[in-house]
């Protein structure tokens, strides 16, 4: 999962990245709107942090543009002002979510992962295929109720393909929603993370399509 | 017409002018018009000395004489009030003569009353004749005769008077209607005056009115040129004014982001320190973040306290706030309802009435199952007029106890569900900062309801 993180404040962008970073997310982050603007409108975001109060280009405008332009990624606006005429004008631009600060860092990653998986078609905090079961509240995957360790690429990896279990996910989309922007991204690690988490879960739930992608599937049926 | 307004004063001043100038110019007039009558009775009545001067030298030789005739048939008649006489003077004896309308009767000569002769000779009085008529006589002296035989005559003539008061009381009753009837035009004329001068005051009366109920913005309409720096100054100062508060506002969002956001970084690096240090700063960068919330909210209001002009639509708010909760809350698939009049009015600024519903419906929709309902009616026989608005859920509710405590600041009454703990405690203090009533209870949805009661800006 990919998450943009557009916050001027230094320190609160730093603690942001790493909050995102550490729930396993991929993070990308921007100081400033038009810096925001232009990552929000290149890469493809599972989600977006947006403060409102921003140099260069303020959040709404950043937001506004973004839906004109058809950009539909779940984006929570951030800031310091919480009047409700502010609340209602956020999500009259277009937000999804609206957080007023200070906040507690548990609450952003919660409505986080709900914007995520309401984003990918799911109601509950767990999503399930099959045997395997993630745990978006807490970030884990479990196996017929064991836990998996995974590292934090596995997780991501798992992660967006139960997110979005039941259709072809395919090798473009995985590196470009697995991976930061800075990242030297090559789609043979793809590969890799799919034969080591074959190891690590029943190999035929995910299933190859030859010459599209991945598909995971709660019984692993043939492609 | 109030004693103390502009037009009892306008009026008052034309009165008072009306009552003084009116009888004045009376007098004025009448005293000319009687001068210029009575002169003209005394110069018919020195013509007549002429003519009768002349005739009795003509007609007579060291004695007067007369022809009878000097030119006025009244002087044939009897008591006529129109005679003359011709006697000499100083007891000497000679020929006296009279008017035939004198007959026996005789009457005072302004010499006999110590008259001095004017630059023409002539002797004026006015005395009572025969009859007791009110007589105007005239009366020069001629000598008669030469030498010793010389004899000094007083020569006069008496015209009545009593024509000339005719005329004069004619005159006078003519001059009072007139004048009456002038007051009592003036009047008329400066009620009207008064009314439609002031026309353009009650305009901007009618102006300020709607302003102060939120009708209007600013003062509008065409006044006339003596006004017009009075609305200019007006607009001026109501523009001036929503800049303060607009200014005051901007600060407050200005000082919430230069706190809130520093607060915020210092809850989150303190949250990864797991060292009594860090829990002791966790502690207080929350009370910070409760007392900056609460501090602004109080300047906030304090900002907007007695701001005139502001009415704030009730559906308006309430539908915007049901639509930006429904994608909140998009999750639980809440039924949010608003049940409210068009055009209901909010006597009060919107910022107000948003905090005061968003918190209380965001707080429905935190505990509610499915359902969240707004409802607002206008109440009827308030004085002043005061609105009601409902914000009921089916969620747990309060239990009595809880609905019987007061509502504090921070106090949170379930810590099972993300927040401050100053909701109620915000709508509370806005609610009474704008003269309205909060109240909890039980809604027949099963959850909470809540109960605001708040002025109702004007249809």
């Amino acid at each position: 999962m990919r998450a943009l993180v557009v916050e001027d404040d230094k320190d609160l962008n730093r603690q942001l990245v790493r909050a995102l970073t550490d729930a396993g997310f991929a993070v990308d982050s921007a100081a400033d709107g038009e810096e925001g603007f232009f990552l929000g409108e290149t890469e493809p975001y599972d989600i977006v942090i947006l403060d409102i109060g921003l140099p260069k280009m303020d959040g709404l405008s950043v937001l506004e543009q973004w839906r004109r332009q058809e950009k539909k990624m779940p984006v929570i606006l951030l800031t310091a002002r919480d009047r409700w005429s502010d609340k209602v004008a956020g999500m009259d631009s277009g937000a999804d979510d609206y957080l007023a600060k200070p906040f507690h860092m548990e609450e952003l990653l919660a409505r986080i992962r709900a914007q995520v998986r309401r984003a990918s078609g799911h109601a509950k905090s767990e999503i399930e295929c099959g045997p395997l079961r993630l745990d978006t509240k807490t970030a884990r995957v479990t196996l017929d109720g064991q836990p998996i360790k995974l590292t934090s690429h596995e997780y991501r990896l798992i992660a967006y393909l139960l997110h979005h279990n039941g259709r072809v996910v395919s090798r473009t989309e995985l590196v470009e929603h697995l991976y930061e922007q800075d990242f030297d991204r090559d789609s043979n690690t793809i590969e890799v993370f799919i034969g080591r988490l074959r190891k690590k879960i029943p190999p035929e739930m995910i299933i190859t399509i030859r010459g599209l992608g991945y598909r995971l599937s709660p019984g692993g049926d043939a492609a | 017409m109030q004693l103390n307004s502009l037009a009892f004063r306008l009026f008052a001043t034309t009165v008072a002018w009306t009552f003084i100038v009116l009888p004045l110019a009376g007098v004025l007039i009448y005293a000319l018009y009687r001068n210029d009558t009575v002169a003209s009775h005394d110069r018919r009545l020195g013509l007549l000395l002429t003519v009768l001067q002349s005739d009795s030298i003509d007609n007579g030789g060291d004695v007067p004489g007369t022809s009878n005739d000097v030119g006025e048939p009244l002087f044939s008649v009897s008591q006529s009030g129109w005679y003359w006489q011709i006697k000499p003077l100083e007891n000497k004896p000679g020929r006296r003569l009279i008017s035939e309308s004198l007959a026996d009767d005789i009457y005072p000569l302004p010499s006999e009353l110590n008259v001095d002769p004017g630059d023409d000779e002539k002797r004026w009085a006015t005395v009572i004749g025969p009859a007791s008529q009110t007589l105007r006589v005239v009366e020069v002296m001629h000598v008669f005769g030469q030498g010793a035989e010389a004899q000094r005559y007083s020569i006069s003539v008496a015209g009545t008077l009593a024509e000339v008061e005719r005329s004069l009381g004619s005159f006078r009753a003519r001059l009072l209607q007139a004048l009456t009837l002038a007051g009592f035009g003036l009047i008329a004329v400066t009620l009207f005056q008064v009314r439609f001068g002031l026309q353009p005051l009650r305009a901007i009366e009618k102006n300020l009115s709607a302003i102060r109920t939120g009708d209007a913005q600013r003062l509008d309409g065409k006044v006339p040129a003596e006004i017009a720096p009075l609305q200019a100054e007006l607009n001026a100062l109501l523009k001036s004014n929503q800049e303060i508060v607009e200014r005051a506002r901007t600060q407050v969002g200005n000082l919430a982001h230069a706190l809130k956001t520093p607060i915020a970084v210092l809850v989150n690096e303190a949250r990864d320190d797991k060292s009594a240090f860090g829990g002791k700063v966790i502690e207080q960068t929350e009370l910070m973040r409760d007392q900056v919330t609460h501090y602004l909210n109080r300047a906030r209001m304090a900002a907007n306290v007695g701001v005139i002009g502001r009415a704030t639509d009730v559906k308006v708010v309430g539908e915007a706030l049901a639509r930006t909760l429904q994608r909140i809350y998009k999750e639980k698939r809440l039924d949010i309802s608003v049940d409210c009049p068009d055009g209901l009015r909010f006597k009060g600024e919107r910022q107000d009435l948003e905090e005061m519903l968003g918190n209380l419906m965001d707080n429905a929709c935190k505990w509610s199952i499915a359902t969240v309902r707004l409802t607002a009616r206008p109440l009827a026989d308030t004085t002043p007029a005061r609105l009601e608005l409902l914000v009921e859920d089916d969620g747990p509710g309060l239990t009595d106890e809880q609905l019987a405590a007061p509502v504090q600041r921070g106090r949170r009454l379930d810590e099972t569900q993300p927040g401050s703990g100053l909701g109620h405690s915000i709508v509370a203090d806005l609610t009474s900062a704008n003269a309205g009533t909060f109240e909890r209870g039980k809604s027949d949805l099963g959850g909470l309801k809540v109960r605001l009661i708040l002025p109702l800006a004007a249809a």
